[in-house]
């Protein structure tokens, strides 16, 4: 991440920015153009999933902390979304 | 980021212990919720589909933009500090607060619109859940808004400096995980279907 700020001149911290809007943009528009279904469905987890652990890892600082706490925002993230997914998956018959 | 040369040596995160055993005990209370909210969901999946199309996702995305800025100025701010940029960092500040303001407005013209359709926590199972979960982390926004508040005021009075700034980080920490919050909310209550 830090390799690819310097290439395009940005810090680090404006590029996870501009990935957590990005993300976000996309999460909107599946919604707003109307798409559903079990496969967005989990797209849409997945995405809100690697945005939470972005803000951990980057804004949180917790990406370079060594040992278990490095661990708690994975963490939280994991065990809802496990258990956020297999409600939707249970949904669809 | 808000993780400097002596976090990497470190076994601990930014910040005071105690707001991240703080912190870990909300995340802990929105995760119970937000498997709550599927889990039920799962037993009225036509109710949760219909009623979620009543919500202004416009609004949604808005208050997501503004969380996810606010987050990030605040990260501009700790590391305003780590350079003794107090007056910088204190303008960073103002800034994610006005943010976090932005959000409490859009939520509550939400609320406002509900409010005047005659919907509340006994409408429905998708409004109990929608009401009681967006106002629980609205609560978080306003209390995550009085601490950037605090350390913005003691940033301005010199109280913080390259050397000691955990104050700032344990706030900041504090409005990330408000943010990270609303992350996971967003597409759970608004999107996904």
């Amino acid at each position: 991440m830090k390799r690819l700020s310097e290439l395009l001149g940005i810090r680090p911290c404006t590029l996870i920015y501009l990935l957590l809007i990005s993300f976000s943009l996309t999460t909107f528009l599946v919604a707003k153009m109307g798409f559903s279904g079990l496969g967005l469905s989990l797209m849409v987890l997945f995405l809100a999933l690697i945005k939470g652990q972005l803000v951990g890892s980057y804004f949180m600082g917790l990406g370079r902390v060594r040992g278990i706490w490095r661990w708690p925002v994975f963490i939280w993230l994991f065990i809802p979304g496990i258990l956020i997914g297999m409600a939707f998956y249970l949904s669809y018959p | 980021m808000t993780a400097d040369r002596s976090v990497l040596q470190s076994n601990y995160p930014p910040g005071d212990l105690a707001i991240w055993i703080f912190i870990l005990a909300e995340l802990t209370v929105f995760a119970v919720f937000f498997a709550a909210y599927a889990f039920t969901r799962l037993q009225h999946v036509e109710l949760f589909n219909e009623y979620q199309l009543t919500l202004d996702r416009e609004a949604a995305l808005i208050n997501t933009l503004a969380l996810i800025t606010s987050s990030y100025f605040v990260v501009r701010a700790v590391s305003a500090i780590k350079v003794d940029d107090r007056r910088r960092c204190v303008h960073w500040l103002l800034a994610a607060i006005s943010m976090g303001l932005l959000f409490l407005i859009v939520k509550t013209f939400e609320y406002v619109h509900h409010y005047s359709e005659g919907i509340n926590l006994s409408s429905n199972t998708f409004y109990m859940f929608y009401l009681s979960l967006t106002f629980f982390h609205f609560m978080h926004v306003i209390m995550g808004m009085v601490i950037l508040a605090a350390i913005a005021v003691m940033a301005a009075r010199g109280k913080y400096s390259r050397q000691e700034h955990t104050g700032i980080e344990s706030g900041a920490s504090y409005w990330h995980m408000v943010d990270l919050v609303w992350l996971i909310l967003f597409p759970l209550v608004y999107v996904m279907r």
